[in-house]
């Protein structure tokens, strides 16, 4: 399969009043053409802060440490640059061009004063060389694909006059304008109603059958990832502990913390089974453990997670895990 | 669960004014309209439904933070809907509330044991300040925190660890039932079931009733003995939680049951689900009909004229023409 | 199979098997919370520290303040007392500011006029305060009907210019340090009652203060126990601004004659006094008007920074 994404090493900073806060720490993925990888982790876990570096968003205390991303065997990390300046000028090119984006909140990301013309447009106008009449026939066809009813007159109006759905539609149309390769969409849904939710998740597999594109999908939700995703990658702590295809994570899972994830959830089409909870907090990362980070919650700790960062274990060309439990296994310890 | 009903809501009706000047057209939000239930003691009342469908409004109206324009709501046989003074600082003893943001409920310039003692204080509940501190403690120790931790202030504890603050609050005053207005919605998974398992330990070992707010299905299915449907101020469907899940009856139940992510692959991509056309309707001013009648795809003539009124069903309450 | 598709590697083989024992729940640290437990204002202090000139200024109005007690007390001249032999002196060891017309010590006579200006200033501030919070608090908390009658006759009152009230005051009152606070007081609260409206009514809305109400805290509780003290970091900030304004609306109405009357003196009359003599001795003007300028920039200095250590958008 063709990569069109590939991480190695990602590390990011941030330097806060309290101390550095080391908020992705050695992260490496790749992204396959035509599939929808999930990365799921709580709050805190380094999954959007992951998006935002490769894409060239962190805020001003955010650094890209070390690490490469590249893009279709295009190196587009801000540790191959010498300054800001030449890196954000590359990225500018790459955003919205091969990079589309889609947002949890699509009322910060849309501008309340303009139209929805003006926003679709403008995007197209500066990535291709299409013509402002040309520019407005694809914003049209964009806005029937993404599904809202009389795009012609609509496109006329400012975001306050569409719905939560209906803005999240139109931020996908923007992300979709300049046919990109990849999307990466983080918490596309969150913030809609459950029947909202059907319907944009419903738009996005479509969108997927329709055209050739691959795409991340950052959440929380468990069941999302269920119904959407070819592959898994599980953060915690600013790490991906494990990362395999939809039926190893959900059927297979070997990190003890998936295990824990999976048993939190409550399968409404199975009968009452007691929750169990994983105890405790997610590590704070300002001061985040030695060892594994999920030491301090998991119930098969042992001696050496406090101390040492378990080894990447491979269980299939897909699947993998670090816990220092598969260690164990091998050397015989039980 | 007894037989006793503990909290009776007859034809409750909670109205906004949102008249923008003295001069303009009069708008009236109806947050919640003619809505009737009743919640047994010891038992858990889910009530679901999306946002703005005045599930919180309800909850809030319960508690009297808001005050009904019409409707009797009976609790533990009395009429509170008219209460004022006195009696209702004796009433809010009896009745409280968690709340849905974890991070806004808690006074950001109290620390933990003034937070917890605040109630205490306020009802005069112990003699002496070393009474008042042992119950803190107590109180922390049951929410699973360390006794060490009522020094510090909330901003410094995590959105699970701040939820279990404030249910220790409420525990303060020992009540008899407690609104939950979706005091799981803003955290994490694993953090949201360790929430549910106190609140259902809680209510093991103290009797109380919960009326639980959320837009979760799958959780409320879980904790709740019995659910109500809510959309746009009505409720739609009532009945035991198995039957609500296992046969639902209005089309939005349908919808919205179809509509919840499955955590599992198999299933989750194999369903077909049911995909909602139209708008939701605006909640200003709203016609007299069917609420759901926008969206519905057995959406008849009558349902546009006429507002359906809950009948039973099988073992479920419905308010639907379709099973006329 | 795992074996020999991942053989275990050289480094892990050597790890002590004693490390793969279980780790005691003990071990854990489940519900550590890492940040050091600190109270608000500590927090305050530390980035309010960070502001150098806002620090420089805090030491100044300490310096200052310090200076109006002590000087008077200490020197061997009073601000009334007059000696014709050593008039319109420059500034020498004996008098470090030198001497008016009168050959009284300016010196004597600046931080004379310190002890009224800033005691004008902060008496006025904290009035204002006291007047503002009550008034603001209970608009903004009760809301409705009474919000709007209690602001339209803040606005009426705004509406009124203060010279033109200020002046009556002065005229029916006399000359004295009480008309001149209630000349200065009676528009400066507009802008507090204003500022604490709108902080109570945002905060009201908030969870936590519905948490308080359905707990059963009475108004009075949930407005000054949870209300007025999670405003209080743009209060004080406000409060800061409106001292330098005080002092400068006292200045201004000792300079155009119609203060606090001689043989006393604040920095306004001692600066109208001086500018007689602008010809011929310049150096007397600048003593009062220094004074004014310095604090009034330490005062601003101060109140950005603690505008800044106080707000809590930055945490």
């Amino acid at each position: 399969m063709e990569k069109v994404l590939e991480i190695s090493h990602l590390n990011t900073e941030f330097t806060t009043e309290q101390g550095i806060v080391k908020a992705v720490r050695d992260v490496s993925f790749d992204l396959y053409k035509g599939e929808i990888l999930g990365i799921v982790g709580e709050s805190g876990s380094g999954k959007s802060v992951t998006m935002y570096s490769l894409m060239g968003l962190l805020p001003a205390n955010g650094k890209v440490v070390s690490g490469q991303v590249k893009m279709n065997g295009k190196d587009i990390s801000r540790t191959s640059f010498e300054n800001d300046k030449q890196y954000d000028e590359m990225m500018t090119k790459v955003r919205g061009k091969d990079i589309g984006m889609i947002f949890q909140d699509p009322m910060t990301f849309l501008n309340p004063v303009l139209r929805i013309e003006t926003q679709l447009v403008e995007p197209l106008v500066n990535h291709t060389n299409m013509s402002r009449s040309e520019a407005h026939a694809r914003a049209i066809e964009l806005l029937k694909l993404v599904g809202i009813p009389s795009p012609e007159t609509r496109i006329r109006q400012y975001p306050h006059q569409f719905s939560g759905g209906m803005r999240q539609r139109i931020v996908i149309a923007i992300a979709l304008a300049c046919n990109p390769g990849i999307i990466i969409a983080d918490e596309p849904t969150t913030a809609l109603d459950v029947t909202i939710q059907a319907q944009i998740l419903e738009l996005i597999s479509e969108l997927m059958d329709k055209g050739n594109m691959s795409v991340i999908m950052i959440t929380h939700d468990l069941g999302v990832v269920a119904s959407m995703c070819d592959r898994i990658a599980i953060m915690y702590g600013g790490k991906i502990v494990e990362i395999g295809s939809d039926r190893e994570i959900f059927y297979d899972a070997k990190h003890p913390y998936t295990k824990g994830l999976l048993r939190c959830v409550t399968d409404p089409e199975k009968d009452d089974v007691e929750l169990e909870p994983i105890p405790g907090t997610p590590p704070d990362l300002l001061h985040p453990p030695l060892g594994c980070p999920f030491v301090d919650r998991c119930s098969e700790a042992m001696k050496i997670c406090k101390v040492k960062m378990p080894p990447t274990e491979k269980f299939s060309d897909t699947h993998s895990a670090c816990c220092w439990c598969h260690q164990k296994e091998k050397l015989g310890h039980v | 669960m007894s037989d006793k009903v503990i909290l009776s809501v007859e034809h409750l009706k909670t109205y906004f004014d949102v008249t923008p000047g003295m001069f303009s057209k009069k708008k009236i939000v109806k947050a919640v309209d003619d809505v009737s239930f009743d919640v047994y003691e010891g038992e858990t009342f889910g009530l679901v439904g999306e946002s703005g469908c005045g599930k919180s409004s309800l909850g809030r109206t319960l508690v009297k933070i808001y005050e009904p324009v019409e409707g009797k709501i009976t609790f533990d046989g009395s009429d509170i809907s008219k209460l004022k003074g006195k009696e209702l600082a004796g009433f809010r003893k009896e009745m409280q509330m968690i709340f849905q943001d974890p991070y806004a409920s808690l006074d950001p310039r109290m620390t933990v044991g003034e937070i917890v003692k605040e109630p205490m204080d306020i009802h005069n509940l112990y003699a002496t300040e070393e009474e008042k501190r042992d119950k803190v403690v107590e109180l922390i120790k049951t929410v699973g925190l360390k006794p060490d931790h009522i020094r510090r202030y909330p901003h410094e504890f995590s959105g699970g660890q701040r939820q279990r603050i404030g249910i220790a609050r409420t525990l303060a005053l020992n009540p008899k039932f407690i609104v939950c207005d979706e005091p799981i919605s803003a955290l994490d998974v694993s953090i949201q079931a360790q929430i549910i398992n106190l609140l259902e330990k809680i209510q093991r070992e103290r009797g109380i009733s919960y009326l639980f707010i959320a837009h979760d299905l799958s959780m409320v299915k879980h904790i709740s003995d019995r659910i109500g449907v809510m959309y746009m101020g009505h409720m739609v469907e009532c009945g035991s939680s198995d039957e609500v899940y296992r046969n639902p009856h209005h089309p939005y139940t349908k919808a919205l049951l179809s509509a919840i992510p499955i955590p599992d692959p198999d299933v989750a991509k194999k369903r077909t689900r049911i995909m909602l056309q139209g708008e939701i309707p605006s909640p200003i001013n709203p016609p007299v009909c069917c609420p759901f009648c926008t969206r519905c795809q057995y959406a008849t003539d009558r349902c546009r004229k006429e507002m359906p009124q809950m009948k039973q069903v099988e073992n479920s309450q419905v308010a639907c023409f379709l099973y006329e | 199979m795992n074996e020999e598709k991942n053989p275990v590697s050289a480094e892990t083989e050597t790890i002590d098997p004693a490390m793969f024992e279980p780790l005691d729940d003990s071990e854990k640290n489940a519900e550590f919370i890492a940040v050091e437990s600190r109270t608000f204002m500590r927090d305050a202090w530390n980035s309010f520290k960070k502001n150098k000139l806002a620090l420089v200024s805090l030491f100044f109005l300490i310096f200052m303040i310090l200076m109006a007690i002590f000087v008077p007390i200490i020197s061997p001249f009073t601000y009334d007392g007059q000696d014709m032999s050593i008039a319109n002196q420059n500034p020498t060891w004996t008098h470090p500011f030198g001497t008016d017309k009168f050959g009284r010590d300016i010196l004597v006579r600046v931080m004379y006029g310190a002890r009224i200006s800033l005691s004008v200033g902060f008496a006025a501030a904290g009035i204002c305060m006291v007047i503002g919070i009550i008034y603001g608090g209970i608009a903004g908390y009760v809301g409705g009907r009474l919000d709007m009658i209690m602001m339209r006759v803040v606005d009426i009152l705004y509406a009124v210019p203060n010279l033109l009230y200020t002046i009556l005051i002065m005229l029916v009152f006399g000359s004295n340090m009480f008309s001149v606070l209630l000349g200065v007081c009676i528009s400066s609260w507009i802008g507090m009652a204003r500022l604490v409206r709108t902080q109570v009514m945002s905060l009201k809305e908030q969870e936590f203060s519905l948490a308080a109400l359905v707990l059963g805290a009475s108004k009075q509780r949930i407005l000054f126990k949870h209300l007025i003290v999670n405003s209080i970091g743009p209060i004080i900030v406000s409060l800061t601004m409106m001292v330098p304004s005080a002092i400068f609306r006292e200045s201004f109405l000792g300079f155009v004659g119609i203060g606090i009357s001689a043989p006393m003196s604040s920095w306004g009359t001692l600066a109208n006094e001086a500018r007689n003599m602008i010809y011929t001795y310049p150096i007397q003007l600048v003593w009062p008007v220094g004074a004014i300028c310095l604090t009034m920039l330490a005062l601003n200095f101060l109140g950005d920074g603690l505008g800044e250590a106080l707000d809590p958008k930055k945490r």
